[in-house]
């Protein structure tokens, strides 16, 4: 997008009486809505308010508690324990996404019969709520009947029978796999990892798209000028599309890792940041303490937001900073 | 690029397709699970695709849950939000577009900021607000929050900025208001603009649930996301009405997306801008 330049011209200086009927709407929503609640939030934070006395200022002031609920995130295990799983989540699920997303869009972005019908394909699972989504992937990953298990036993099977036919011992994990194969959301060790293969699953076709919007805007002279020069597809993957890319990569990466911080629904359906708090995230645990506990911890849990905003902002700075060193400059 | 095709182009495009078709699978399985008998799912050898259709399901869950309130309520939340949204956003964007008045740079300033502050940090507050404004499982908890959006002011901005003057100073000389201008000069003009947002605003709308889940307490007042989820928890061993409603619920969206798949994509490029 060009930038146009705003400067009033001498005959629309009608228009400047008129402004504030204009911004009304948003105005009135900005400070109800918005500035409001996030002054609110903050207050809260610091109190150990009850949400079952009045709101004023009163009752406010009374409740105030400094730093409490800020000193009691330092010694929370569940916070810690939140904290971490929060991190694991990103850290896979992040990279997973964006390396299958790119060469999805790699592959994608050619001309070839029906193109248009697998690109659909991958986008399916995007305009399906995160809901049905979590919904889906409780059933598909059940132990004993889910899809994913059933095609793991028969893998497993064949792996058996090649050990067999070979007149090898069969390794443990084989055995394993083709009689009974992860417990996935019923087994700490494996939940997480469930939650993370339906994410990507949802939120890969959205990526692609990214990236392939991305790809179509390199100019092909490159391209040309690299073949030229007797590059194969490799060094023209390394040496034209990844730095010509590197916006949209990393435009991609800071949108996946700010989602990533903020998941929740899949958490809420398919396991409720069980089991023993395995796929416990930071969002999840702070609805818990606001809304799905007796009595409710408005203080802490709005205490618990404002260090994912501040994680968040972290992030948001440290885009800033390494957008500089990092994307090749946008033309 | 135009090049011939090449074995690794077969390949890599046979990839693609058996990966497609992959993605495919929980769909299937969701819908063949949904035509299965009660009771039958986990009876061994597991079947692939039922034998006998079993279409009771679905109107055994249709009977069960009120599925055509959540799709109504969602419906209404999703437009209500998308009209809210693109007037307001609109008219804001306008006046910091074309206006110039005092108090315009920091009042820009403070919605940029407000960006940076992600929605879950007012979950809390605003569920305190709407206890007590009594609005907690009405619409107004659902729509009313959607009257600011600086995503939607600075996109609409943005296009007003790029729009050419002309059009609106000859409707001045003529002798039209500011709001004349606006209504029948400018917002027409940016009328695809408004399509894109309002696709993008609609699908979050219709996709949101951590504040609907807080703002809702009874059945009748749930969408369709929150409906479904707390379903699960309250059907969760029923796994064929559970996919039947599933398939309800997103077999519609799936065919609309189909349908006007060229808005979609726009929209979703466009959220990206949003995260």
């Amino acid at each position: 997008m060009g930038g146009g330049v705003c400067r009033p011209h001498p005959t629309m200086r009608a228009f400047e009486r008129f402004p504030w009927l204009f911004i009304l709407p948003s105005l009135v929503g900005f400070l109800a809505f918005n500035a409001g609640p996030i002054l609110l939030s903050l207050w809260i934070s610091f109190t150990h308010w009850d949400v079952f006395q009045p709101l004023t200022l009163d009752t406010l002031l009374k409740s105030w508690a400094g730093l409490d609920n800020y000193r009691q995130m330092l010694e929370d295990p569940v916070l810690k324990k939140a904290f971490f799983n929060t991190l694991y989540y990103v850290v896979v699920a992040v990279p997973l996404e964006i390396v299958l997303a790119l060469a999805l869009a790699l592959g994608l972005n050619r001309r070839f019969f029906g193109v248009k019908i697998v690109r659909t394909l991958y986008l399916l699972p995007t305009v399906t709520s995160v809901v049905a989504v979590g919904l889906l992937w409780r059933w598909v990953l059940n132990p004993y009947v889910g899809p994913v298990n059933l095609f793991l036993r028969w893998l497993g099977g064949k792996l058996e029978a090649l050990f067999g036919a070979l007149h090898l011992p069969v390794p443990a994990t084989v055995h394993w796999l083709a009689t009974q194969g992860p417990g996935w959301l019923e087994d700490p060790a494996w939940a997480m990892l469930g939650i993370i293969i339906a994410s990507v699953w949802a939120g890969l076709g959205f990526r692609m798209l990214i990236f392939l919007a991305g790809l179509q805007n390199i100019d092909p002279t490159y391209y040309e000028a690299a073949e030229l020069d007797g590059a194969n597809n490799w060094q023209k993957f390394v040496h034209v599309t990844l730095p010509l890319l590197s916006p949209t990569t990393f435009l991609n990466t800071i949108l996946a890792l700010i989602g990533g911080f903020q998941v929740f629904g899949l958490i809420y359906v398919m396991t409720g940041g069980g089991p023993l708090d395995a796929t416990n995230v930071l969002l999840f645990y702070l609805y818990q303490k606001a809304f799905g506990e007796f009595p409710p911890d408005m203080g802490y849990a709005s205490a618990i937001a404002w260090l994912l905003f501040l994680i968040l902002f972290g992030l948001t700075l440290l885009q800033w900073q390494l957008r500089k060193r990092w994307v090749l400059e946008e033309a | 690029m135009k090049q011939k095709t090449t074995l690794w182009d077969v390949l890599v495009i046979t990839l693609l397709v058996l990966g497609g078709l992959t993605m495919l699978v929980p769909f299937l399985w969701m819908i063949s699970t949904s035509l299965k008998e009660p009771g039958s799912l986990f009876d061994l050898p597991i079947q692939l695709w039922p034998k006998k259709l079993h279409w009771e399901n679905y109107r055994e869950v249709l009977r069960v849950v009120p599925f055509g309130r959540w799709y109504l309520n969602s419906l209404i939340v999703a437009t209500g939000l998308t009209f809210l949204n693109l007037t307001s956003g609109a008219m804001a964007g306008y006046a910091f577009a074309r206006f110039s008045w005092r108090g315009k740079n920091p009042m820009f300033l403070l919605s940029l900021i407000t960006l940076m502050i992600p929605a879950h940090v007012l979950i809390i507050p605003l569920f305190v607000i709407m206890s007590r404004l009594g609005w907690i499982d009405t619409y107004y908890a659902l729509i009313l929050p959607g009257l600011f959006d600086a995503f939607a002011i600075f996109l609409m901005r943005q296009h007003f900025l790029q729009m050419p003057k002309e059009l609106e100073e000859a409707a001045l000389i003529d002798g039209a208001t500011p709001w004349q201008i606006y209504w029948k000069v400018a917002l027409p003009l940016a009328a695809p603009a408004l399509a894109t947002l309002g696709t993008f605003t609609f699908l979050g709308g219709w996709n949101s649930f951590l504040w609907p889940l807080v703002a809702t307490n009874s059945i009748e007042m749930r969408p369709l996301t929150v409906g479904l989820a707390v379903f699960n928890t309250n059907f969760s061993t029923e796994w064929t009405l559970l996919m039947a409603g599933l398939s309800l619920a997103t077999i519609p969206p799936i065919l609309v997306f189909l349908l006007a798949q060229r808005w979609f994509i726009r929209g979703l490029t466009l959220g990206s801008l949003k995260g």
